[in-house]
């Protein structure tokens, strides 16, 4: 496993290679930072570190003290200067009887402000955080520490002795205040030179600009610019901190006819004149950019710089200069700009659709075609675009071990805070979702992680122990990826949920109605907690409670066509499970009609179709419907009731009855006939139209209509509360 | 590559004070050009279930699916049978793309801001227009009522709903 | 502080020896030859130049080269390692390769466009120039 993650980091280390000095300072020393929270969480029961995590951590310090040197972020060097002092003494010295705790918060501590401190780089403020307080917190534990190595008679190293930097790097001002503007300038038709004018526009925006495009280019050495200019106006693409105002007023006196100035993002800016002048906002090109890099970065990562290679050949004033060594251009990394990525996605996903309008065109269905051929050439195109499908899946993918990163520090703070002595377990954390189902599973777990803590574990050992169980807490959390899903799993081996406790507080919350506790299943009651309004915290606590309920977890999950599973077993503990689709973006579905109406049934919560009787329907004295097959009765949902569709067919005999199963729970749907199954791109539903109860989504389908995708967990769910 | 540009902006330009108007029943609605992205044909329209019954469900644009709404059912005005003059205008509000059903396109209509007068406070019959409409505007022989798009697709009822989804 | 600035960029160039006359003379050249040009007559008259910043991107010579030849010059001269001139590195390029090949290359400091001016200072304070 650390192979694997080590193998990824000097990927990436290549990948950001071509990256700004900037950058990589902060992407390494976020790398190390993160490296070294880690090695703290891991250890943090220890009784104290091993040489190798002494050594690690001296080792990371040193490294940024030393690049933070170099970037002139002084606070930076000096907190990270001190606690490898701290390192430095315990490596050389290796004294007996470290507190271990409070050294681990000194860590942290550090680790945090240096955090913090990249962030206001990363955001482009400086960073000003003051280091006074860490360094009188490290000084003084320092200073004991000393004491401690002599009084072991341990004779004291020399001097940590450190080097002053030579060298030093500064980075270009903050951009981040900048605005980016696209000015058009138009001229009267019988202007003259209006490429000198142009060339004085560019000319009076120089102390302002930070950075100038414009177009045309050779205002000055073409004199034929002016007609161009005249015919189409003269682009310029301005990065600058000046307002608009000021920019209006500085280009006023150039005599324009007409002068419009918008505001363009950086990115746009990045794209240069032509992207821009192009780009309408909603019909963006969908082109992979391959790093195409900027004239003036003519060279690869893996060709080393060597002078002469900057030599500026010819030069218009300003930008545009024309190197004399232009170096050809390769690449095996590139980093792509997630947004391409979603398009290149939703073209694929209209590659499917126009794939199936093709491959089931009704111009095939006449009698007596010979389609051999055509049947071969489908099933390779049928081949090409799953493989597509494919790779742009696993190019989303990523592993949880951010995510799980995350909850190790959680579990850490709370339970200090909390006084609980809790031991986290981690396993699969290497696990892949797609990116976007990440964004979407780390507030829940975030919530499940809380609540073991919180809730989970005992307050006290002594109960613990009383129980015979160890007086350490333990929270294991799991992912594992088993049949096209993934399971996360929260598991604690604390109080666990009390049934009683349970149904009484939803009765009286009357979340239940009047139905006796026996009438439920065990797995019925705990799904209470998820029901809004209920909490069995009296006091919303600090860590878990936060005004949100396990409904909204439960709420985000199925956002994703997800679930939660509850298990658990008082005394002994619980587990919480996320269950979520690998990917949200293409499914496996089975086209139905009802009416004139089409839905889509995800295959996999299909259990069988049936042509049924009409004395298979049971009808209860309050008109609830049950379908009775092989003797079991299941709930019925005649969708061409519950939406209101007109000709459905109604005569049970006539149509075809579909069992769908959530969770163990089957549901019985009526349907007039199948139409196909397909692969299934979905698509939300616009979130002008409110949330329909069971429907999940929509798709297109092959003849260009649009098909309802139904949500068999909220139907199942539904009937299941009635 | 300039070009394009230039007809955007130019387009941008002459959009100010320019209107689609349409007909709906007797009256004249108009709508601000600059919300307008296209107008297409009826298309065939799939059905919401429990939505407003102004709502009349999606469309499949070029891949894109965006609901519609009928303008007559939002006035609360007699439905009517959709016939090959019907088209939808497809606006768009914010974020929010829409089409919008109405019986018949009019024309493209420059009104002057002088020209426009901020609905009188009418009788309780116009009530349903009024809550849309944003200045009445003469020209011809006709009044138009200037719709204002965000009211329009954004209302009360259904914040309502959404609230009470919420608490729910 | 005696300094010599190579830009080609006139606002860029006049930006900076506005700037740099604050701390005492500057001279300005326009392309890496005539950099070197400068520093070498600066040097054999005995009064050599403090600081020297350069452009990268520049006619004739690049920074590059000239950072190399103002090296190679004081090692030919024996020019100590603690009397060598103060060489900053000014430009927009700023990826970390550029950087790196500048240290190599042994200049003292790399600053990128636009230039932080408080950053600067403190640089310079750091290199007890000022």
């Amino acid at each position: 496993m650390d192979n694997a993650i080590s193998e990824k980091e000097k990927n990436m280390a290549e990948e950001f290679n071509v990256d700004g000095m900037l950058d990589m300072f902060l992407y390494e020393s976020s790398q190390l930072l993160e490296n070294l929270e880690s090695i703290i969480l891991e250890k943090q029961d220890a009784e104290c570190f091993d040489d190798n995590d002494i050594n690690e951590i001296f080792r990371i310090m040193h490294t940024i003290k030393g690049s933070s040197g170099i970037m002139m972020y002084e606070n930076i060097t000096k907190v990270t200067h001190k606690l490898e002092d701290v390192f430095y003494y315990l490596r050389e010295s290796q004294p007996d009887n470290v507190p271990h705790m409070e050294l681990v918060e000194h860590v942290l501590a550090v680790s945090d402000f240096v955090n913090g401190e990249l962030e206001k780089i990363r955001e482009g403020s400086s960073p000003d955080g003051k280091e006074d307080k860490i360094l009188k917190d490290l000084d003084s534990f320092l200073k004991r520490l000393k004491g401690e190595i002599k009084e072991q008679g341990i004779r004291l190293p020399r001097e940590n002795k450190h080097e002053e930097p030579s060298q030093f790097y500064i980075a270009p001002m903050a951009s981040d205040e900048s605005h980016f503007y696209r000015i058009i300038i138009h001229y009267r038709n019988d202007t003259q030179m209006s490429n000198i004018r142009a060339y004085s526009a560019t000319y009076a925006l120089k102390d302002v600009a930070e950075d100038l495009l414009y177009s045309p280019e050779d205002i000055i050495s073409n004199e034929e610019s002016a007609d161009v200019i005249l015919a189409e106006g003269f682009y310029m693409l301005l990065q600058t901190k000046a307002g608009k105002e000021e920019i209006l007023q500085l280009i006023s006196s150039t005599e324009a006819e007409t002068t419009d100035i918008d505001d363009i993002t950086a990115e746009e800016f990045g794209r240069g004149l032509v992207e821009v002048a192009q780009g309408s906002s909603d019909d963006k090109p969908i082109v992979i950019d391959l790093g195409e890099e900027k004239t003036e970065e003519g060279k690869k990562k893996d060709e080393p710089v060597v002078p002469g290679d900057y030599v500026v050949k010819s030069k218009e004033t300003g930008k545009g200069k024309t190197l004399a060594k232009n170096q050809p251009k390769k690449q095996t990394i590139i980093s792509v700009n997630v947004e391409k990525m979603d398009s290149l996605m939703d073209m694929i996903g209209e590659l499917v659709i126009a794939q199936a309008v093709v491959l089931q065109n009704p111009d095939l269905k006449v009698p007596g075609l010979d389609l051999t051929n055509f049947q071969k050439a489908a099933g390779q195109l049928s081949k090409i675009t799953t493989d597509l499908q494919e790779v742009i899946m696993s190019l989303r993918m990523m592993p949880l071990t951010n995510v799980f990163q995350k909850m190790r520090r959680i579990v850490f703070d709370v339970s200090r805070k909390l006084g609980k002595d809790i031991e986290l377990e981690v396993i699969g954390e290497n696990t892949e979702v797609d990116k976007n189902i990440i964004e979407h599973v780390s507030d829940p777990l975030m919530h499940l992680v809380r609540n073991s803590v919180d809730h989970g574990i005992e307050e006290n050992a002594e109960d613990r122990i009383a129980l015979g169980k160890p007086a350490k807490g333990k929270i294991t959390l799991e992912a594992k990826n088993e049949g096209g899903k993934v399971y996360i799993s929260v598991k604690d081996d604390g109080k666990g949920l009390n049934k009683q406790k349970l149904y009484d507080k939803a009765s009286s919350n009357g979340l239940i109605g009047d139905k006796d506790i026996t009438e439920f299943e065990d797995s019925e009651i705990f799904r209470f907690i998820t029901l809004p309004g209920f909490s069995t915290k009296e006091q919303v606590t600090e860590y878990s409670g936060r005004g949100v309920g396990m409904d909204v977890v439960v709420k985000d999950i199925q956002a994703i066509g997800g679930r939660l599973d509850i298990a658990s077993k008082e005394g002994n503990g619980s587990e919480m499970t996320l269950v979520i689709p690998l990917t949200l973006a293409i499914i496996n579905g089975i086209v139905v009609q009802v009416g004139g109406s089409a839905f889509v049934i995800e295959t996999a919560s299909v259990k069988e179709f049936i042509r049924l009787g009409e004395d298979s329907v049971v009808q209860e004295p309050d008109g609830e419907e049950y379908i009775v097959i092989r003797g079991d009765c299941y709930p019925f949902v005649r969708l061409s009731d519950k939406y209101h569709i007109d000709n459905a067919i109604d005569k049970i005999d006539e149509g075809i009855v579909v069992v769908v199963e959530h969770e163990g729970k089957q549901i019985c749907i009526l349907i007039d006939k199948l139409l196909q199954e397909q692969e299934i791109v979905v698509k939300p539903i616009p979130s002008y139209i409110k949330k329909v109860q069971g429907l999940s989504g929509c798709t297109q389908l092959g003849d260009g209509s649009i098909a309802l995708i139904l949500d068999v967990a909220g139907l199942v769910e539904s009937e299941e509360r009635r | 590559m300039a070009e394009g540009l230039k007809e955007e902006l130019q387009e941008e330009d002459t959009q100010k004070g320019k209107f689609m108007t349409f007909q709906t029943g007797k009256e004249y609605f108009g709508i601000s050009i600059s919300y307008v992205n296209e107008i297409i044909s009826m298309q065939p329209i799939t059905a919401m279930p429990e939505v407003e019954d102004y709502i009349k469900g999606l469309i499949n644009l070029r891949g894109k699916i965006i609901p519609v709404i009928d303008v007559r059912a939002r006035f609360k005005m007699e439905p009517i049978e959709y016939n090959d003059r019907t088209c939808i205008i497809v606006i768009n509000v914010k974020t929010t793309m829409i089409g919008l059903i109405v019986e018949k396109i009019a024309e493209v209509d420059t009104i002057e801001e002088d020209d426009i007068v901020p609905p009188p406070s009418l009788g309780k019959k116009d009530k349903e227009h009024n809550k849309y409409v944003y200045g009445l505007a003469k020209t011809g022989n006709t009044v138009k009522l200037l719709l204002d798009p965000e009211k329009l697709i954004r209302d009360e009822d259904l914040e309502l709903l959404e609230e009470m989804q919420e608490e729910e | 502080m005696k300094t010599l600035l190579a830009e080609d960029d006139f606002a860029s160039r006049k930006f900076m020896s506005g700037y740099l006359s604050q701390f005492g003379d500057c001279d300005v050249t326009v392309d890496g030859e005539e950099a070197v040009g400068a520093f070498m007559m600066a040097l054999e008259d005995g009064e050599p130049y403090d600081l020297v910043c350069l452009d990268v991107m520049m006619p004739v010579l690049d920074g590059y080269q000239v950072l190399k030849a103002i090296r190679d010059i004081e090692k030919e001269k024996k020019v100590s390692k603690e009397k060598r001139v103060k060489i900053v590195m000014t430009t927009a390029l700023n990826e970390e390769r550029n950087v790196k090949k500048a240290f190599e290359l042994e200049c003292e400091a790399y600053t990128g466009k636009p230039i932080d001016v408080d950053r600067f200072e403190q640089m310079l304070k750091k290199l007890k120039l000022i």
